[in-house]
């Protein structure tokens, strides 16, 4: 029996302890950044961070000013739990704030001093507020957090309480604002309208269209007694505050609801071993956002059909802190119907001809290869009878011209002019011959005349192509352009198009080899329209290109600040580019297999120093960049 | 306020772009009438000023688009327009070279000075008033003499040395005319032309921004003739 007692004690104390701060993540968070401080401290300690010089600064703005010698490990802040940066957004309100662990309640208040502690309705959890800023303590974890209801629902409160008592609609946007002692609420008035507060009550108040009056705005008044209408906005943004808090805190506190309790796509995230995670759910974001609110009041049923569609467009992250690397993994999640156009969008085939015009010492390059073809007829499955479905006329007239379209339109040229595969190359700056205008004096009658002559410019040298069946319909174009402009001219191996960018430098157009190129690289244009050839980059670099998947691209950090020209930069920028230069690396974004249901992506830093340990790597050039700009 | 965003404009391509080529050519006639003409060439720099023109912003600041420039351009030349003893203006644009061309003829230099004056009060152009108070252009009988305002540009942060060596590329040329001959002048460093009428004084713009006085200077002249 004694032994049942001490297991049921056991049991409830590890119930009350072991609460971690991921469970206090309130269920409208639309995108989360958990960092797990067990796993990152492993790679870098705590007595190793605290050492950073860029620390001292945090530390120092940490305990307001004077550390007494006290650093982040006096801080209160329990590192064995993960630290959860979150932002959220419902119809109502936005919600953001942090979610950590608590080792020491007294020394938490070093850091949290200014907060003040309020009556608390819920067991166990302890509230202290600062202006706008929520602390909620329970057990060992804290929540901070900030919530804004949203303007348009503090608005359309006040605006309609404030028209239904009879007072005139406020003139905004008119210069005499506030010159007008018109319309004033009392203040008993207004603590009856606070009482009376309840956001349910808002659909049966009478909405009255913003209308222009001549009538001005009340200015704030001296009288303590009286409010005007900014007044009692405040009054009802105060009042939506503590309403969405506590509706916020009961889910959170005592019925257990967090994003982690009711989405299993996070909750299994949080297992993951990495040293942080990500979290973004998109498909609220669709929901939330205020631009599809008309679309929403017109088309309520086609709105729900694509809501339906993008139900489950969730990304999720994984950071890893490796040896000699920091790697990204990312894995894009869709339904079905959306996840059987990815699939056919990426069922496609690399055209190999465009490794060639990719420079070996290309600072910057990516690929981009789909099947737009079988996209667009997926597309056309999924989308039609989503539209069918509607009765709208504007829907059905929509649906018409896409049917039509789609039986007029030579899809064999349309999708033949651009097969699918597309890159782009960034060289870096390289001066550019311009013409400039010079005044020549004449020293007799010091008289001048204007004087074209040759200057001299930087200009980043780019090229973008795509892969193409359909040489004719480019050459097509040209040709017809340059029947209506002497600036641009055949060339035999290319086009040359005079001063097409910035009125100064000429761009160039290769249409061959099945790739229709536009580039400002004289170079490429005159001397390689057929690929760089041995100057191409490496087997192996084309071999991850080929690997990379539908996007690859790749971005050559020590290459990219070599390429830069250095007069661009200020001397202290150069002190920092110089003092990083060999701490760089390579980034490389590459892309796995595509399904119905999910996408891979993976980002790659892969720093040139090999020190074992890319976290301190980081740290490491965060702080040379903090002590050369201080 | 639109004009304070091209201020605001200006200040930031004289900061970002180096090459710059100005010039005045200030006529005056024996009765005191003359023109007046200025210059900016910014056609070196015409790559980094198009750039910058594809930008919304830069350093927090709105960047104008052509039109508004124009526009501001056309509302400053009818205010030159409307002030009195100011006559045949004209302000010309070229977008492709970015050149810049103010010309108009006055009856008196104090009225050329006082329509610039109350132009750059109007627009609240100038920050400090007490910075227009000097008089630019003082003339009696057979002196005369010239001074650059102070509108040394307040930088923000420091030229590294690539942008003084460019900025040091950049001139700024004065030239004064006479319908008399000039008998001395002041400033050292000015030319006179073969026929004693006309003066000018040459500079690079790194010098003017560190010190406006290099291009003042007095000149005495020959008295005017009598007519018979």
């Amino acid at each position: 029996m004694k032994f049942l007692k001490l297991l049921l004690v056991s049991f409830l104390f590890f119930n009350v302890w072991s609460q971690e701060s991921e469970d206090f993540i309130p269920k409208e968070a639309v995108s989360v950044f958990s960092i797990n401080n067990v796993a990152l401290l492993q790679k870098v300690s705590l007595d190793e961070l605290v050492q950073y010089e860029f620390m001292t600064e945090l530390q120092t703005e940490l305990f307001d000013g004077s550390t007494n010698g006290k650093t982040l490990k006096d801080s209160g802040i329990d590192f064995d739990k993960k630290l959860n940066v979150f932002y959220g957004k419902s119809g109502e309100f936005e919600v953001s704030g942090f979610t950590f662990g608590i080792s020491d309640k007294t020394k938490l208040f070093n850091v949290f001093d200014d907060f003040d502690k309020q009556e608390s309705n819920i067991e166990g959890a302890e509230f202290y507020t600062s202006l706008q800023n929520h602390l909620v303590i329970k057990g060992n974890v804290a929540v901070l957090m900030r919530v804004e209801p949203l303007q348009s629902t503090v608005k359309d409160y006040a605006d309609s309480v404030w028209l239904a008592r009879g007072y005139e609609f406020p003139n905004y946007y008119d210069d005499e604002y506030f010159e007008d002692e018109g319309a004033i609420i009392s203040d008993e008035e207004a603590v009856l309208l606070e009482e009376e507060f309840d956001a349910d009550e808002l659909d049966s108040l009478i909405y009255i269209e913003d209308e222009p009056l001549d009538e001005v705005f009340p200015t704030a008044t001296e009288n303590p007694n009286v409010k005007n209408y900014n007044e009692f906005k405040d009054s009802i943004l105060v009042m939506y505050q503590m309403q969405f808090l506590n509706q916020i805190s009961n889910e959170l506190f005592i019925e257990n609801i967090s994003l982690k309790s009711v989405d299993q796509k996070f909750a299994e995230q949080l297992t993951h071993k990495a040293e942080g995670v990500f979290y973004l759910d998109n498909s609220k974001n669709l929901r939330n956002t205020q631009n599809f609110w008309y679309f929403q009041s017109i088309f309520p049923h086609l709105y729900n059909e694509i809501d339906e569609l993008y139900s489950g467009n969730v990304i999720t992250g994984d950071l890893f802190f490796q040896e000699n690397s920091i790697d990204f993994k990312l894995e894009a999640n869709y339904g079905e119907a959306l996840g059987s156009i990815y699939e056919k969008l990426n069922k496609s085939k690399l055209d190999k001809s465009i490794l060639k015009y990719i420079h070996e010492s290309s600072a910057f390059h990516f690929t981009y290869n789909v099947n737009l073809r079988e996209a667009y007829e997926q597309s056309f499955k999924v989308v039609v009878p989503i539209l069918e479905k509607q009765k709208d006329p504007r829907v059905s007239s929509t649906l018409l011209t896409l049917e039509l379209l789609n039986d007029f339109v030579n899809k064999d040229a349309l999708f033949g002019t651009y097969t699918g595969t597309m890159f782009g190359t960034f060289n870096g700056i390289k001066k550019v011959k311009t013409k400039k205008i010079e005044y020549q004096y004449d020293e007799t009658t010091f008289e001048y005349t204007e004087q074209e002559v040759e200057g001299e410019e930087e200009m980043p040298l780019f090229t973008f192509g795509i892969s193409t069946d359909r040489e004719d319909i480019p050459e097509k174009i040209l040709k017809h352009i340059s029947g209506l402009t002497s600036k641009l001219k055949n060339h035999g191996k290319y086009w040359k198009f005079e001063n097409a960018l910035l009125e100064s430098v000429p761009l160039y157009f290769i249409n061959r080899n099945g790739l229709f190129i536009v580039t400002n690289d004289e170079n490429l244009a005159i001397n390689n329209y057929d690929g760089y050839a041995d100057e191409a980059i490496s087997g192996k670099e084309a071999k991850k290109i080929k690997k990379g998947g539908f996007i690859y691209a790749h971005v050559d950090w020590t290459k990219m600040i070599d390429k830069f020209p250095r007069e661009m930069f200020q001397p202290k920028q150069l002190e920092v580019m110089d003092a990083i230069r060999s701490k760089t690396g390579t980034m490389e974004l590459t892309s796995g297999k595509v399904n119905r249901t999910e996408t891979n992506f993976e980002l790659k830093y892969s720093m040139n120093e090999k020190s074992g340990n890319s976290a301190k790597h980081i740290l490491d050039i965060i702080n040379s960049v903090y002590v050369l700009s201080k | 306020m639109k004009f304070r965003i091209i201020f605001y404009f200006s200040v930031l391509f004289f900061s970002l772009v180096s090459c710059i080529d100005i010039f005045d050519d200030l006529t005056v006639h024996n009765d005191g009438t003359g023109t007046y003409k200025y210059s900016v060439n910014l056609s070196a720099s015409k790559l980094k000023i198009n750039s910058i023109l594809a930008l919304d912003s830069l350093d927090g600041k709105k960047i104008p688009s052509i039109i508004e420039i124009q526009d501001e351009i056309n509302r400053v030349e009818k205010l030159f327009k409307e002030k009195d003893g100011i006559k045949n203006v004209s302000i010309e644009t070229d977008f492709v070279n970015f050149l810049f061309k103010f010309q108009c003829d006055f009856d008196s230099l104090s009225t050329l000075e006082s329509a610039v004056k109350s132009i750059l009060k109007s627009e609240n152009w100038v920050k400090n008033i007490e910075d227009l108070t000097p008089t630019w252009f003082d003339q009696n009988e057979n002196k005369f003499s010239r001074i650059i305002p102070d509108i040394t540009i307040k930088r923000g942060r420091e030229l590294n040395p690539t942008e003084i060596d460019l900025l040091s590329a950049g001139k700024y040329r004065s030239i004064t005319r006479f319908d008399r001959k000039i008998e001395k002048f002041e400033n050292e460093t000015a030319m006179l032309n073969p026929d004693k009428t006309a003066i000018a004084l040459q500079t690079n713009i790194y010098s003017l921004i560190n010190n406006s006085k290099l291009l003042e200077n007095t000149i005495y002249l020959s008295p005017i003739k009598q007519q018979k």
